[in-house]
């Protein structure tokens, strides 16, 4: 079952723990006399929603950052499946089966539904008219697009509507799916529920609860105690650079997770 | 909340045409001239120039950019095909071809110094703007080039649809709007475009080259440019130094007009015809009313004031930035 509080120093993997998509060990990353990560480890389970949490320069945007390929560290490796990773932008994450949904920059406003799940993945006809002319598919986006998000069960009629006329919890809902779809391994989610109100925060993690039921892991950053207690498999605490602790969210409670984020207990006093 | 935005047709796709409608009807009720086939054949070819630029306008404008250096690279277009064609002797279609060249290169410049060097697209083309002007005047001397070859001016004939001639180079300018429609709605190029006015950020991180979308942007505008020098020497039949100064800034405004959005990601190329279309239509019925040139002038400039405003209230009222 869930492990209970490690301490930081495990960083290989036992023979009775469950396959790691994602191992990290002694991730460091310097910007001159500022220290963002400070021998980081990371470790992701197969089918897990794994929540980061730390306090502001904890390291914890470095490391999502490092994972999703838009930081490359000084030191220390990254495996992906059991292999060596080297990502050098976040193109190369996103090819190696690793979507991120960010915060802000997810979408294209005036686009289509269909055109934001799509874009950049864009399906062409069937012979003269696709390999030719080039011509998109439409009709096969829109039908493929609307059994998706019926799937995800993310509740929008039309696939032809503007990204932009949809509610925040919608709009965020189109950007996890669109993550969703292409990820082959795991997404990342950076605070996912920030902007939203309460009930779209509730949609929002029930989709994430069904991204990761699809088979895939989900890594999870947000300051939403209640909404990390809530859906998390397992708590990464980062602090100071480097891993304080793993935490089981069935095992602590949320004030206790916060002491050891904040250094007010170390996290074998809670085992 | 968001359904009935839904249904409300965006002022965007529907306002360029009504008011070309109601510039018409208007126009109609003050000289019986303007309501005929071959006052719109005059339209049309009065517009044909300023039309080919706007589509390279469009694009650039989508990807929420601006070209100030059109009609100047386009006069540089027209003394490099005209001068080689004439002074130089050289065949025809390669002198053309030359010409689009520079044109090509010219947009390749823009599109270099807006990509790698990341200068903002309006000093970049104010900069090429002054460049291709004066390279155009030493070029050709501040010469006018005449005596070209007649088959260089070709586009500038006509044909018979009942009774109105018709200029052939307006077949090419509706060709060509055509053919940018496809290439913008249908196709995944297109779509890019559209994605990195949006949000060159996330298109970006979908793994879509953007550098390149918006180089590919630039230089196509250039052979739009070099293709609208083409029509200007077949519509005047002389290589003119002074080519593209009003051509300049009538192409961004028919890109407005048109309701294409300056802040990018919006926008339609064929609204760009419909605005080049009500510029020529106003010049030509004020003209047609009496009304001194100067007060054409005035009005294009309320008329892209207009256009801009209903295009920022319309934002606003979707709730974009």
């Amino acid at each position: 079952m869930m492990a209970e509080a490690t301490t930081p120093s495990t960083s290989g993997v036992n023979a009775d723990s469950p396959t790691l998509v994602v191992q990290a060990t002694g991730l460091v990353k310097r910007y001159g006399h500022v220290t963002a990560l400070d021998g980081m480890d990371f470790e992701l389970r197969d089918r897990e929603i794994l929540a980061v949490i730390g306090d502001n320069g904890a390291g914890k945007s470095s490391l999502i950052r490092a994972l999703s390929g838009a930081l490359i560290p000084d030191s220390g490796e990254i495996c992906l499946d059991g292999k060596r990773v080297h990502f050098r932008s976040p193109i190369d994450a996103r090819r190696a089966g690793i979507e991120t949904v960010y915060q802000e920059l997810a979408v294209a406003p005036a686009m289509t539904i269909a055109e934001n799940l799509f874009l950049g993945r864009e399906v062409r006809r069937a012979g003269v008219l696709g390999s030719v002319l080039r011509m998109l598919d439409k009709k096969r986006m829109l039908r493929e697009s609307a059994e998706y998000l019926a799937e995800l069960r993310i509740g929008i009629g039309s696939m032809t509507q503007a990204v932009e006329t949809l509610s925040g919890g919608q709009r965020q809902g189109v950007a996890v799916a669109r993550s969703a779809a292409f990820a082959r391994h795991v997404v990342i989610m950076d605070e996912p529920t920030a902007a939203l109100g309460v009930k779209e925060g509730t949609q929002v993690l029930e989709l994430i609860r069904r991204v990761r039921d699809r088979g895939l892991a989900v890594v999870l950053i947000s300051h939403n105690m209640p909404h990390v207690f809530e859906i998390a498999d397992r708590i990464h605490v980062a602090r100071l650079g480097k891993r304080a602790a793993v935490l089981d969210p069935k095992r602590v409670s949320m004030s206790d997770a916060v002491a050891v984020m904040t250094g007010a207990i170390a996290a074998e006093q809670l085992a | 909340m968001a359904a009935w935005r839904m249904t409300r047709p965006s002022f965007g796709a529907i306002g360029p045409l009504l008011a070309l409608l109601g510039a018409c009807l208007f126009f109609a009720t003050q000289s019986d001239r303007f309501f005929t086939g071959d006052n719109f054949a005059l339209v049309l070819q009065q517009v044909m120039v300023v039309g080919v630029i706007a589509i390279g306008q469009t694009l650039v404008v989508l990807t929420a950019g601006v070209d100030l250096s059109c009609g100047m690279v386009m006069a540089l277009g027209g003394i490099v095909m005209t001068t080689l064609a004439s002074a130089s002797g050289v065949p025809v279609p390669v002198a053309i071809a030359c010409g689009i060249g520079v044109t090509a290169l010219f947009g390749a410049i823009n599109g270099w110094l807006v990509t790698a060097i990341k200068l903002p697209p309006f000093i970049v083309t104010l900069g090429t703007l002054n460049i291709a002007f004066a390279i155009t005047q030493l070029y050709s001397d501040a010469q006018t080039v005449t005596e070209i070859p007649e088959s260089m001016t070709a586009l500038g004939r006509t044909f018979d649809i009942g009774g109105t001639s018709v200029v052939y180079g307006v077949v090419l300018m509706l060709l060509l709007y055509g053919v940018a429609r496809f290439v913008l709605r249908e196709t995944a190029a297109g779509r890019h475009v559209y994605a990195v006015g949006n949000n060159p950020e996330a298109t970006r991180l979908t793994g879509i080259p953007t550098q390149r979308v918006l180089l590919g942007v630039y230089v196509t505008a250039g052979v739009c440019y070099g293709l609208a020098a083409l029509l200007s020497v077949a519509r005047t039949g002389v290589g003119d130094p002074n080519a593209g100064q009003t051509e300049n800034l009538d192409a961004i405004t028919a890109v407005v007009l048109g309701g294409t959005s300056l802040f990018g990601g919006r926008g339609s190329v064929l609204g760009s015809l419909v605005g080049a279309l009500i510029v020529g239509v106003f010049r030509n019925g004020l003209t047609l009313m009496g009304v001194s040139s100067v007060y054409q002038i005035l009005i294009t400039g309320v008329l892209v004031i207009l256009a801009v405003t209903a295009d920022q209230l319309s934002r606003r009222g979707q709730g974009g930035r």
